[in-house]
Parts: structure tokens; sequence; C-alpha cells
């Protein structure tokens, strides 16, 4: 399961239509500073002070541990860059989408692209689609499924006007 | 918005079923689901054990069992108790409501939320099949204190194995916890608008990450003295054993709040409901919580005035632990004050956590008994102790769990419990429970020693009591399985909000909680 997409935005901008997501992501630089750090300093200090004691095998656990949470928060900061965007303008519709590592952007031709939107049960666990030339590209995977039926039809509106 | 071939891998959109729904499951609410019945069978387990060792104490003499075995069943029983019921039913509670109560799809880390389960039976596997090994389970104390930790059979290295997998277990729990909470909360829902529940997970998963490493390094320790020569606690080698029980403690005691904060989270969550007010201090709460937190770092040494210390380090550790009183009246004092002239309604949750303020209340009062250094000198070992810690476990942490799950079963289930055998099962539960634990006071202030398969004549009568009782309180506990299991089946429909007085996000989910939620954040005024 992704992360929720909240920061959605949809409308008009200099005669194209654009809509974006990006993830909702609370945990702001200086709150993951202070817990990251705080915990580090303690799993540290205490192992190092039972380390000088000659108890050193805590200061192996306290290691690994504040490295999966160091992962854990680099995982999280990826997150960060992650958006989806849809752009259509004229006769084109772009559209980019940037999870983790991965990003990509595709170039449709308005005439030629198809909406799709399968439910598995009426109304519900829908995917959304544009797809042109046998090659779909989903759309609004951080939306629910209102929302995404929502987009669904102002694309088929747009695309057919 | 990917190409479709990448989309692939996002598993939200179908709904396993069959085994393999379980097994590999990253659902939140799967998950909770897991821990929570993996907590349920542990608990009727070291149950089973409890009961054992109050029939062999119904009488002086040996009964039912041998002085290893009875060693065996009271060190399995604490074990099971912490690490296998109440920790995982915490867990479980998390899984299901934090996401819920942040408006968030699911856990930050879903995929290794699965693999912090599944490790766990493996765990318990390991701890109960040593019972069938040659020299049986271990016998020498949940605290595995050297030298008889580092004497044992096979069992022990087991014992150790099963205790890192739990650990590990609660690592990965509590990375996931915290990350969730930081990152995943509603727009809107700043870290002061959290439910005290979130909260008190929260500061619960900060303790465990603190405090693991310093387990974990205590059990290898153990470990290498027994089988790689080394001395760290072995006094046969110039080791030190009453070091463990400081390196231990130091992990333990921040353990014992591991084992209670989330239960403050629950009441916290429950009063407020059928009192039909907000939570009184909410912000106090907060800092209540924090504070306790941090002190429990600091008392650790409470556990061992026996052992011998400076007068200086008595009094250190004496006055910073009856410090701790301070934060928890707060607490105390803000549920009383929340349900202070509130249109209160007595369901079984609310009975519940009334219970648990009143009993917990007793729990800390005798621990703070405990806490003055020469009374303590008196009654370390006793049973006495035994009493204080089960009113802290028994009637505030399992209180607090009974309470949860009445509270939050409906929306889980979308059907409502049976109130009348749920009553039934608060009232015998509560009962049963206090003619327990509550002469175990007087047992300990006589001098009756704990973990004794056998005792003096004097101690008949007390102990006697305490048997019947635990065979009510055991056996009423099988009203609140039959509950669980009729509320899954069915009865009647669960509205969305199920109280009237409850507030926050699960409750604006139907009921039952649909498989996926809050794909979309809501936003929180």
């Amino acid at each position: 399961m992704e992360q929720v997409k909240t920061e959605v935005c949809a409308g008009e901008s200099a005669g194209a239509f654009v809509f974006q997501s990006r993830p909702n992501l609370s945990l702001t630089r200086p709150q993951e500073r202070l817990v990251f750090w705080s915990l580090a300093a303690l799993c540290f200090a205490t192992a190092i002070g039972f380390a000088w004691l000659g108890y050193w095998l805590i200061l192996p656990f306290a290691g690994l541990e504040i490295g999966l949470l160091a992962w854990a928060f680099k995982a999280l900061r990826s997150r960060e860059g992650d958006y989806e965007s849809l752009v259509i303008e004229g006769d084109v519709v772009v559209l980019e989408w940037h999870r983790g590592k991965h990003g990509a952007r595709r170039e449709l031709n308005r005439q030629w692209a198809r909406v799709e939107c399968n439910c598995r049960t009426p109304g519900r666990n829908c995917r959304l689609s544009l797809c042109s030339h046998g090659h779909a590209t989903e759309v609004g995977q951080y939306l629910n499924d209102e929302a995404r039926l929502q987009l669904a039809a102002v694309l088929r509106s747009r695309l057919q006007g | 918005m990917s190409d479709a071939a990448h989309a692939h891998d996002d598993h939200g959109h179908g709904h396993p079923s069959g085994v393999m729904r379980w097994l590999t499951t990253t659902n939140h609410k799967d998950i909770g689901t897991l821990y929570l019945f993996f907590a349920l069978i542990m608990l009727f387990v070291a149950g089973s054990m409890a009961l054992l060792i109050r029939a062999e104490l119904f009488q002086p003499g040996l009964q039912l069992t041998n002085p290893d075995f009875f060693n065996q069943l009271t060190t399995m029983h604490g074990l099971i108790m912490i690490f296998g019921v109440i920790m995982p039913a915490f867990s479980g509670f998390a899984n299901w409501q934090v996401p819920l109560m942040l408006g968030a799809p699911d856990m930050a880390f879903p995929r290794m939320n699965n693999w912090a389960f599944w490790v766990l039976p493996v765990a318990g596997l390991l701890l109960m099949g040593s019972f069938w090994l040659p020299g049986g389970a271990v016998a020498g104390g949940w605290t595995m204190y050297p030298p008889l930790f580092i004497q044992g059979g096979i069992s022990y290295d087991l014992t150790i194995l099963a205790v890192h997998i739990m650990g590990l277990s609660s690592i990965m729990g509590s990375i996931n916890i915290v990350t969730t909470i930081l990152n995943m909360r509603a727009p809107g829902l700043t870290l002061m608008k959290m439910p005290l529940f979130c909260w008190t997970w929260l500061i619960t998963a900060y303790l465990l990450i603190a405090t693991m490493p310093v387990l974990a390094g205590a059990v290898t320790m153990l470990l290498t003295d027994r089988n790689f020569g080394t001395h760290f606690f072995n006094a046969a080698g110039g080791g030190d054993p009453v070091m463990f029980q400081h390196i231990f403690w130091f992990f333990a005691h921040p353990e014992v709040y591991i084992l209670i904060l989330p239960a403050f989270g629950i009441v916290s969550q429950v009063i407020p409901t059928f009192a039909r007010k907000p939570l009184f201090g909410y912000a106090s709460m907060v800092y209540a919580t924090a504070s306790i937190a941090i002190l429990s770092f600091i008392v650790w040494a409470h556990h061992m005035f026996t052992v011998g210390m400076p007068a200086a380090a008595q009094l250190f550790f004496m006055f910073s632990t009856m410090l701790i009183a301070v934060p928890t009246g707060v607490k105390v004092f803000n549920w009383v004050a929340t349900m202070w002239k509130g249109s209160m309604t007595f369901e079984t949750p609310m009975l519940f956590a009334i219970a648990f303020v009143c009993l917990f209340t007793i729990g800390g009062f005798s621990g703070l008994v405990l806490a003055i250094a020469p009374v303590d000198i008196q009654l370390h070992d006793t049973y006495y102790v035994v009493a204080h810690f089960h009113y802290v476990l028994v009637s505030g942490a399992l209180f607090s769990i009974f309470a949860g799950i009445y509270y939050w079963l409906p929306k889980w289930t979308g059907h409502m419990y049976d109130e009348t055998l749920g009553k039934w099962h608060f009232w015998l539960s509560v009962i049963g429970m206090n003619i327990v634990f509550f002469p175990m006071h007087f047992l300990g202030l006589a001098g009756m020693p704990r973990r004794i398969p056998d005792y003096a004549l004097q101690f008949t009568e007390f102990n006697q009591i305490a048997t019947v009782g635990a065979f009510i309180f055991g056996f009423s506990q099988l009203i609140f399985l039959i509950v669980v299991l009729k509320t899954i089946k069915g009865g009647a429909k669960a509205t969305d909000r199920v109280w009237e007085g409850a507030e926050g996000l699960e409750w604006t989910l139907p009921s039952p909680a649909p498989y996926h939620t809050f794909e979309t954040a809501p936003v929180v005024k």
C-alpha cells in the first residue's frame, strides 16, 4: 500500500488542464532529526557506557538497530519527491510520475488517448489508466475509488472536448 | 501514476483469501488481527500454566508438580505473558488503530510489518517446545539471572534465541509505528491533536527502540558465557552476575512502562467516550506520559536493593522511583476529572476502564511501598511483589486490553458484542482477580517467598483463597473467548460511530472498517 496522496490539484492553467498529486508526508525534517538523533544518542550512550565497563556486546546491537532506523527514515525521505501529473494542452497529453528512484514521462496524442477504468466490483477497487497505441499508463494511483472515478469522468470529457 | 507494467507491484487492489492471505498480508488490519489472535492463544497457554501453579499452591506440600517443573511453569508463565500476550496484544491494537486514527491507509512499512508478526510464532514455538527438551524448559525466572541461566540445559539457549527473535519483532514493529505516526498523519492532524492512544504508542515505541539493544546484548553475553567461554557474568571466571541484573533492569524497567503506556492510551480513549466529555488535560496527559518514559531510565536499581549498594544510590533510586508517582497521579486525576459530571454510561469497555483506574492505582500504591528501600529489603522476593505487579499487569495492562477489545470490536467486525456476556466477563474477572491477588499482599507481608511450590502451614488459608480466585478468573476468560467468537460470527449490526460519545477518525468509517481505508487522507480541522 502506497502513501496516500492528498495534495491533489486539478484545474485550468493558461488553457491547459492540469492534474497533480503528491504524497501526504507529515514528518518534518526537524522532527526527523530530533527523533533520530535523540534515539541514536540514547542508544549509543547506553551501549558505550556498558562497553566502558566491559560489556561491549550491546554496542553492535545498538549499531544495527540505529542503522535500521536510519534506513527507515531514508526510505521515507525517498518518497518526498513522489508526484504524478497529467497535463492536457492542445492535442498533447503529458503524463509524468516519480516514485522513489523511478520516474518517467509519456506524451500521448489527445485524439488517440482513451480512458479505461476497471472496477473489480461496481465502484470499488478501481484502476484508472490512460491508453494509447496498446500501452496503458495508470493514473490517480494515490486517490481513493471515489476520487478516481471523478477523475475518470473529468478526463473523458476533457479528452472528448 | 505509472506504467501499467509497474503497477502490478501495487498489491492494494485485490483482496486475497485463504491461508496465503494471512501469511503474505501487508494489510494493517489483517496483521492487527493476527497479533490479537496470537495474544489470545498465548493468554490461554500462559493462563493454564498459572492455574497449574495455583493448583499446586492450593495446599502445602507437593501435589501436582516437582520443584523444578514448578520453576519452569513460573518462568514460562512470566515470559509468555509479557512477550507473548501483553506486548503482541498492544501491537495488535497499534496495527488496527494507529492508521485508522491518523487517517493513514496503512503502516509506513507494510512488508516489515508482516515480518514483525510472523517471526513471533517462531519465538513462541521455541519457548513452548523447550518443555519437551531434555531438562525441560527454562526454570531460572523470566529475568534470566545468572548463574542459573548460565548453568541450565539446551532450553536456555533456545530461550535466548526466542528472546532475540521477539526483540527483532519489537524493533521492526516500533520503527514502523514511529515512522507511521510521524509521517502519515492526515493533513491538519498535528502531534498535539493526535488521539492519546497514538501518543502513548509513539512514546512506547521510542522506549522499545531505546532499550532493545540492551536486552539483545545482555542475552547474547549470556549465550557467549554459556557456549563460548566468556566470563561476562560468570563469577567463576571473574565475571559479575550482579552486573547482569543492572543491564537487565536497565532494559526491563522501561519494559514495564512499555507494557503499561499503551494501556493508558486505550483507557484515555474509552473514558471520554462513555463520560461523553473530552479528555481532561490532554496536554498534561502527553507530558505525563513522556515524563514517565524519561524517568523509567533512571529507576532500574529499585529492583535490586537487596544486592547491596551504597546508601546514596539507594536514596537516589528510591526518590527517583517515587517521582514516577507524580506523572502517574496526573493521569489518574485526569481520568477521574474526565468522568466528573460526565453523562456516564457503564457499558463493558467503560467498566473495564473504571476497574483499570481503581485497581491500577492499588498496584501503583504498592509500587510506592516497594520503592522505599528499607521496606523493599523486607518484601523483596515475597508474594507482596507478586501482588504488586499483578495489580499492574492484570488489572492494568490486561483489563485495558479487554476494554479496548470491547470498545473497538464492533468497528472491527461490524457486529455488536453480547453486552450481557460482556458484563458477566467483567464482573467475574474483576471479582476473581481481586480474590487471587489481594490476599497475596498479606502473604508477602507475612513473609511467604515467591517461586516456591511448597510453603509453611501458616500461609495455607490465603493461598487457598487465591487459588479459588484464580480458577474463577481463569475460567471467566472462556466467556471472553465466547464473546469474541460470537461477535465475529454475527450479532446486531454496529453503526458507523458505534458509541454515542465516540470521537475520532476511525468512527467516520463504516462498520466493519473496509479492507482499505483512507486511501485519500481526510483533512482534520
